[in-house]
């Protein structure tokens, strides 16, 4: 049977969607908000997937603590990223940011006896002599399978129990993004968006306000990237190139550059745009082999984005007299 | 002292490609405010062009690099009438620039993976020729890089100075609006700042696949990072600056290396180096090896 008709291909192309959503959404903080351009994003989610593969398989910590250690790595990871070139220029902190989760890529991939290099998180050193960090929480899913299974009958598999989980965590950090807005640290945030002057006028400390930023998106990022981590079982460097920061950016212009409420939609429309189109079995895609096919689909995110900032700078769902006012 | 000379050597070499592919992105930045992520993948397709003619359809050499050239300062011109022009004039902000860039790279390098299909290429010179200067062993081939790269900058460098048309590239980085109400042709000047990228992209991709011996698609990307560190090194928009960031960089890179510097740095992680050479130095200086510290008003 043709995958494009198959629930369990839906049902994985949703679970992405959920969890570039929440990888979007730490972006969004920083760039919505403060006006902050980052370009290393991925580099959170590595760093948060690897601390907690280590932790687990190396030194056999409980799974959920070692996620929660893994989330504070990438807030670290923000907390470095911030103080070391948050006083940059724009453009200057954008390469030094691409720069940043190149290094933390560069490092992942040669370090083998930490994290396994390049075979990935199967060749992390572990003391029972089988790499995985996914048994506790398998357990888990298989429980929640069950439990669902009424309901959703045959597509009560493994992938939909951990979609209602990351769902449910997206819509979760949605509601407390949306309420974050609202504060007056998230006012003074989109003041330092125009100018450094006015808000420093008025005694604020712009570059702890633009830190902060940073550090809440990585920390949203990270968890982005446990759910990674669990979906996958195995934890490749090569996962972690740049293009995934760029994934994050097309969901966010898609959903509306500024807006909160638009990551999410912006997250399913690129995720069916991405996976869908492995299964266009209809001229002009038939004319290629399915190599030149994988070739054509990250062209076509390349046209989609470039279209995108000609035509609709404000993204499919946002308003254009909010890019220009905030 | 052999280890050191040879590493001196391959340190100027890796730096003068640095520095030509340094200053077509500082003087893109320069000009037109534009990061150009696509430029590594420029590099690559030059090499790309000028390995398939002069390999795949043995036509000499000289003839293949001179196409690639053409070939990369067409892409150019013709990337900046789609779009670039549209966003200058849409006044568009830097998010929307660095997007459409990355969607630019995005698009050539998998055109590349498409048109000439995956795996390596090598040019047809002997890389293995080598002799022996101070006990180090320098290949024939880089020195002819490294003397080619080097008259390739020294040309650059005098027309810049010399030539009106480089006089108004200097005085439209320092003051776009400035030089356009002097009466300087911005179309002009545009036109030639995509010409001599071109050439500049093209001879230093072509350069480094000469000198790595086999390369892939991925060459232009793995050498973009450092060479944007090399523009913010020696100021971001500063051409001299980027020259100058290059070949210290290169240097860097390659010194880092030697093993009296904690036994040498494994190479595999020279992008690292570069980087954390950068990180050091915009600690110290943060506008730069060149840069002036903007006067606040």
């Amino acid at each position: 049977m043709n995958a494009f008709v198959q629930p369990g291909f839906w049902i994985f192309v949703l679970l992405m969607a959920g969890i570039y959503c929440i990888f979007a959404l730490g972006l969004q903080v920083q760039y919505g908000l403060g006006g902050i351009l980052n370009f290393g994003h991925v580099a959170m989610m590595a760093l948060s997937s690897y601390t907690m593969a280590i932790l687990v398989i190396t030194y056999n910590w409980n799974l959920y603590l070692a996620c929660f250690a893994g989330v504070v790595m990438a807030g670290l990871g923000g907390a470095f990223l911030g103080l070391t070139t948050l006083r940059l220029r724009g453009d200057y902190f954008s390469i030094v940011s691409i720069a940043f989760s190149e290094i933390v890529r560069y490092i992942i991939h040669n370090s083998d006896h930490l994290t396994g290099g390049a075979q990935g998180s199967l060749n992390i050193p572990s003391t029972r002599g089988f790499a995985s960090y996914t048994d506790q929480f398998n357990k888990v899913l298989i429980n929640i399978q069950g439990k669902i299974k009424p309901i959703f009958g045959s597509f009560a598999s493994r992938d939909m129990a951990l979609l209602l989980i990351v769902w449910l965590s997206a819509i979760i950090l949605l509601i407390c993004m949306s309420f974050i807005q609202r504060t007056s640290w998230a006012r003074v945030l989109r003041a330092t968006r125009e100018d450094d002057d006015v808000p420093a006028s008025l005694g604020k400390n712009v570059f702890l306000f633009r830190l902060s930023a940073v550090i809440l998106g990585s920390v949203v990022g990270g968890i982005a990237g446990i759910y990674w981590a669990l979906e996958f079982s195995i934890l490749d460097p090569a996962d972690f190139q740049t293009i995934v920061t760029f994934f994050a950016w097309m969901v966010i212009i898609l959903g509306g550059a500024t807006r909160v409420k638009g990551v999410p939609l912006g997250a399913l429309f690129f995720g069916f745009l991405y996976a869908g189109t492995r299964f266009f079995q209809f001229p002009p895609f038939t004319w290629f082999d399915s190599v030149q096919r994988a070739y054509l689909r990250i062209m076509i995110i390349g046209f989609v984005l470039i279209f995108l900032m000609l035509k609709r700078p404000q993204g499919i769902f946002g308003k254009r007299a909010e890019m220009v006012l905030e | 002292m052999a280890e050191f000379v040879q590493l001196l050597f391959n340190g100027l070499v890796t730096g003068s490609i640095l520095a030509m592919a340094a200053v077509g992105v500082s003087l893109v930045y320069g000009v037109l405010r534009l990061v150009n992520f696509a430029a590594g993948d420029f590099m690559t397709l030059g090499a790309f062009i000028a390995v398939f003619l002069s390999i795949s359809k043995g036509l000499p050499l000289i003839f293949s690099v001179i196409v690639a050239i053409l070939g990369i300062c067409l892409l150019g011109l013709a990337l900046d009438w789609l779009l670039w022009k549209r966003l200058r004039d849409n006044k568009a902000g830097t998010l929307a620039l660095f997007l459409v860039a990355t969607g630019v790279a995005l698009i050539l390098r998998q055109s590349i993976l498409m048109i000439f299909s995956s795996g390596s290429r090598k040019f047809a010179i002997n890389e293995t020729a080598t002799f022996g200067f101070l006990g180090a062993q320098i290949a024939t081939s880089q020195l002819i890089v490294l003397l080619l790269a080097t008259s390739a900058i020294i040309t650059l460098g005098l027309f810049m100075a010399k030539s009106t048309i480089g006089k108004d590239m200097r005085a439209f980085s320092d003051n776009a609006s400035l030089a356009a109400v002097s009466g300087i042709n911005v179309n002009k000047v545009v036109r030639y700042v995509w010409i001599i990228n071109g050439i500049l992209s093209a001879l230093a991709g072509i350069f480094q696949g000469m000198v790595q011996g086999r390369f892939d698609s991925t060459m232009g990307w793995t050498l973009l990072l450092p060479i944007f560190a090399a523009v913010v090194l020696g100021t971001i928009g500063d051409a001299y600056g980027a020259l100058l960031g290059g070949m210290t960089l290169g240097l860097v890179m390659e010194m880092s290396t030697w093993h009296i510097f904690f036994g040498g740095i494994p190479s595999s992680y020279k992008p690292v180096v570069a980087f954390a050479t950068l990180g050091i130095v915009l600690l110290v200086k943060p506008e730069g090896l060149l840069g002036v510290k903007a006067r606040s008003i």
